[in-house]
């Protein structure tokens, strides 16, 4: 009695810390944002063209806001890439319940943190589970799978790097909208943790609709549901709730059929990158110095490349894995997307502590620490040399965006690498032996 | 009166006052003003006008007298009911200079109006421009959708037409060419569309040489439809031609002027087909302070009482004989302060690098009343402004403009129309500003000389003044200078051009096409290739210390050469 009771107490003390560290690092991220939104460096940040492209400015959005307010229609001009419903989404949380830009942006991306936080915590728990069982795994593995250790930590690493990666917090400070894209990404993130069908294909449509590209991520959510949760049902749900989620948000944008201006402008310039102000992606300068006649075949190849092409192979090696899958993808995206800011980079980032397990066996984190570090520190040096000192040019900027794109693609391809192997030691055990000589791994 | 009457009261004109032939016949006629600028510059405008009554069933334009066969047939062609342009070098400097009898922007600038008979206004709008090109020698070509507006109120029907009621902007257009330089080229052109050329009259002074020394040059083709009679029962076409030179002293190398020393040689009679051939030179600046001396005698003196400004002009009709009009200043010179007229602008760029910029177009209002004016910005798609950052200060205070259309530019395809109207506060300068942005453009979008930079128009500032200070614009309801004496009027409007901008916009590196190319395709490969094998390939143990290559011919060319020794 006195145990259970004294494990209970023990329990809810402990939950107590939790609680209090959490919103302890909420209210500290919450500070130093603030801190620097109100300072002069707030509008410095948000001129950075890696914060603020085209598709994700704060700028444009008052602008189209302020046309909008005019009885102008901003579709008509080019600035605008923003959806009807975002810009409406915007202006109404705005005025009718932050009040302040600052405290709107802070307050999405705490919620993406939050969001994130439990959604890693199921994940975390379910994955532990799994591997609950440590006498059907080899001896030498059994130290690399998911402890208790591991379930605790992983969501506070992911809500630590939610809020403090430079990434997110610079481009929560420089107003980039991303941010609030974030949020809805984090919302689906946890929706298909969670298993509601209803929450992760609303959150999946709308950020299919600001920004195209997550439509993909439709296919790891209906394995996630096939495969973790099992239910065929909630699959075909998720489908068809996606579908009219979608087409509901269509229908708003254009005016219920109306007015379908807004597509050009949107995902148009998604498509065919008419925008070619720099960025930290590869679109800008491949399609700036691209001849003519070729680009609607480059496009048309960059584009796929960013989408469907790696989709299909991936989701059949990771079917089992589907979190993995989704987040691979997320990588991929955010590497070959159009127009993507370092919110991009600062999102998914955040969700390598769930990977904890893996890091034995990456080989490159030091190398792609050192280009991110050096990438980072560059980019904004060149692009003054360049554009204000006019003594550098526009090669070495995309020195720097290709460094970066590059680190990004070492990343994700030494994880998916990782846990190839994890699994295969899983199966097979470390001490594999042919003909009693040492083996080693190689792919075939 | 509300603005908007006012504006339209401004704008639209007083149709009433058309000019009236008193012939059926067409009618020509030269002159030429001659005005000493306040300090050290001499204006001289030459104008032109041909008169056609047009008989109904001549739809064609194809069998004129006097006027020009060729702008008759681009009439006949595209549906044009009225065709304004003018192609000018140098700026005119309003501030000291007054305002010129024709306005015209630095650059070429095209506008017309179209019959409501037009179907296609944009192909036609097309068409007119590539006609105008090979008509004039310019580069009217480069004139389409991506640089024309049409603007709500700022150009007005300046003649007759039939369809006041549903006056519609959709019929009209409005284009710059900022970067064009106006040359011999142009001119010569000009000359030929006149009815004696340039053997004889006053057009025989038009001499390249001369006139491209000048500080300023503009030559312009105004074309209108006005009523050949007093009841307005039939309407005639009317043409005009008109050079604007300023010509500094500093450059000529003394005052005392002379037809020689301006333009080459003297007048030798006039033009036969022409019904008026004068010659005015303006005694205003003589009659207060420095009293030039004239020579030969002027025929005539007239005297002219305009909006409160009278002036008097030395009118010569030209003999048949030779005519060389000079004038000699004495040797003690009086410096004078300039009187500004009542308003100019100017406009200018702000900020560094190549990242945000903005335009800022000041207006000076000197008058003793506030002025309602409307502000015209035709700014190129390279060059996206954000209207929010639209600011309107006078004196430390925001202005709230009484009416803003706006329509926002799309890359390629679009630019940026911005109409203001203002009403400006007495004795008051006023700022007018906007952010943009420097955009990317495809490297193959850029000009020859990428550094030399890309080109702003000039705005255009509309104001109807209700005085004629400094003004020798002509009434609405007249073609020649003769009708604007003593024309007196309820305003007078004034288009004021400001400065043109230019801006050089980030570039790329024009050499590397392929470099770029090959290093982003090798960096998604980068991604391709492990991804590719990740996903294909299965993981399989193997052999740790099974031999290289490298290894396995290394043995063999060891053990090749062993044998080898071994045999020998």
């Amino acid at each position: 009695m006195i145990t259970k009771k004294s494990q209970k107490l023990l329990k809810s003390s402990h939950s107590l810390i939790i609680v209090c560290k959490v919103s302890f690092l909420l209210i500290l991220a919450a500070l130093l944002r603030y801190i620097i939104m109100v300072s002069k460096y707030q509008n410095i940040i948000a001129n950075h063209v890696e914060i603020s492209t085209p598709l994700s400015s704060w700028k444009r959005v008052l602008e189209g806001t302020f046309l909008f307010s005019k009885n102008i229609n901003p579709y008509e001009g080019d600035l605008l890439h923003e959806t009807p419903l975002a810009l409406h989404f915007y202006k109404t949380v705005l005025q009718f319940v932050f009040k302040n830009v600052n405290v709107m942006f802070i307050a999405f991306d705490l919620g993406t943190s939050v969001l994130l936080y439990f959604a890693t915590k199921k994940y975390a728990k379910k994955f532990r589970e799994e591997h609950a069982e440590i006498e059907k795994f080899p001896k030498e593995v059994r130290d690399t799978l998911p402890n208790q250790d591991y379930e605790n930590k992983v969501p506070l690493y992911v809500l630590m790097s939610v809020l403090f990666n430079p990434f997110s917090f610079l481009g929560c400070v420089g107003y980039s909208t991303v941010g609030i894209h974030n949020f809805f990404m984090s919302m689906f993130i946890f929706g298909m943790v969670d298993s509601n069908f209803l929450i992760s294909s609303l959150a999946l449509a709308i950020c299919s609709s600001v920004s195209l590209y997550p439509v993909i991520l439709i296919l790891p959510l209906i394995t996630y549901f096939v495969k973790v949760h099992k239910s065929y049902l909630q699959a075909l749900l998720t489908l068809l709730s996606f579908i009219t989620f979608l087409t509901l948000i269509t229908c708003y944008n254009s005016n219920f059929g109306k007015d379908f201006s807004f597509v050009r402008n949107v995902y148009g310039c998604i498509l065919t990158v008419p925008d070619l102000q720099p960025n930290i992606g590869l679109f800008w300068y491949f399609f700036t110095e691209m001849f003519d006649h070729f680009r609607e075949l480059f496009i048309y190849s960059f584009q796929i490349n960013a989408t469907i092409l790696y989709l299909i192979p991936l989701t059949i090696t990771f079917r089992n894995r589907p979190f993995v899958l989704t987040v691979a993808l997320l990588f991929l995206i955010g590497i070959f997307k159009s127009y993507p800011c370092l919110s991009d980079l600062g999102f998914v980032l955040s969700f390598l502590p769930t990977f904890m397990y893996l890091f034995s066996y990456c080989q490159q984190g030091f190398v792609i620490s050192v280009i991110l570090l050096m990438t980072s520190c560059l980019a904004p040096v060149l692009w003054h040399l360049w554009i204000y000192s006019a003594s550098a040019n526009a090669n070495f900027y995309f020195g720097v965006t290709l460094a970066y794109a590059i680190a990004q693609i070492f990343l994700v391809t030494d994880v998916l690498f990782a846990h190839t192997k994890w699994e295969f030691y899983l199966k097979h055990g470390k001490d594999i032996k042919i003909d009693g000589e040492d083996t080693k791994l190689s792919l075939e | 009166m509300t603005l908007h009457q006012t504006l339209i009261y401004l704008l639209i004109a007083h149709l009433q006052f058309q000019s009236i032939s008193t012939s059926d016949e067409d009618t020509f006629s030269e002159e030429l003003l001659l005005k000493p600028l306040f300090s050290e510059q001499l204006y001289a405008h030459f104008q032109f006008a041909t008169h056609w009554n047009i008989e109904p069933k001549n739809e064609n334009y194809q069998h004129s007298h006097l006027f020009p066969r060729a702008v008759g047939e681009i009439v006949g062609r595209y549906n044009v009911q009225e065709l304004h342009i003018s192609l000018t070098g140098g700026l005119w400097r309003y501030e000291t200079w007054g305002y010129p009898v024709i306005d015209a922007a630095p650059g070429a600038e095209v506008w017309a109006w179209f019959k409501p008979s037009t179907t296609n206004v944009d192909k036609n709008w097309k068409l007119l421009a590539n006609s105008l090109s090979g008509l004039l020698c310019a580069s009217f070509n480069f004139v389409d959708i991506s640089n024309t507006v049409s603007p709500d109120f700022s150009f007005r029907p300046r003649g007759v037409v039939d369809w006041s009621n549903n006056l519609n902007n959709t019929f009209l257009r409005y284009a710059t060419l900022p970067r064009e330089i106006v040359c011999t080229e142009n001119l010569t052109p000009l000359k030929k569309l006149l009815p004696c050329g340039s053997k004889a009259g006053i057009a025989s002074l038009l001499n390249s040489g001369h006139i491209h020394n000048t500080k300023y040059h503009s030559t312009g083709l105004h074309l209108r439809h006005v009523c050949s009679s007093e009841s307005c029962d039939s309407v005639a076409l009317e043409l005009q031609l008109s050079v604007s030179l300023v010509y500094d002293y500093a450059i000529l190398g003394t005052r005392n002027w002379s037809f020689k020393k301006l333009f080459g040689h003297g007048l030798n009679g006039k033009c036969p087909l022409a019904t008026k051939s004068n010659i005015y030179v303006d005694l205003s600046s003589s009659k207060t302070l420095n009293n030039f001396e004239l020579s030969p005698e002027p025929d005539q003196i007239i005297t002219s009482i305009r909006g409160g400004q009278v002036s008097d002009y030395a009118l010569f009709n030209i003999p048949s004989k030779f005519l060389n009009v000079g004038v000699k200043y004495p040797e003690d010179f009086t410096l004078t302060v300039n009187i500004p007229p009542p308003i100019h602008a100017n406009q200018y760029l702000t900020g560094y690098g190549q990242e945000r910029g903005g335009i800022v177009t000041e207006i000076y209002n000197n008058h003793w009343s506030s002025l309602e004016i409307v502000i015209l910005q035709n700014i190129a798609w390279y060059v996206p402004v954000y209207l929010h950052t639209l600011t309107i200060t006078s004196g430390g205070q925001k202005l709230e403009p009484k009416i803003l259309k706006y329509s926002p530019g799309k890359q390629r395809e679009k630019p940026y129309y911005i109409e203001i109207a203002l009403k400006l506060p007495a004795r008051s300068i006023t700022t007018v500003s906007i952010d943009f942005d420097y955009v990317f453009l495809k490297w193959q979008e850029y000009p020859p000389d990428a550094n030399h930079g890309f080109y702003i128009g000039s705005a255009v500032v509309s104001a109807y003044l209700p005085l004629a200070k400094n003004y020798t614009g002509l009434p609405q309801d007249s073609a020649t200078i003769f009708g604007s004496f003593n024309a007196s009027r309820s305003g007078y409007l004034v288009q004021i051009r400001t400065e043109n901008m230019v801006i050089t916009l980030p570039t790329p590196d024009f050499s590397m096409p392929y470099n770029v190319i090959c290093l982003a395709c090798t960096v998604v490969a980068l991604a391709f290739g492990p991804l590719h094998n990740i996903t294909t390939k299965r993981l399989t143990p193997k052999k740790k210390n099974e031999e290289k290559l490298m290894q396995k011919v290394k043995k063999k060319l060891v053990n090749f050469l062993k044998k080898k020794t071994k045999t020998e």
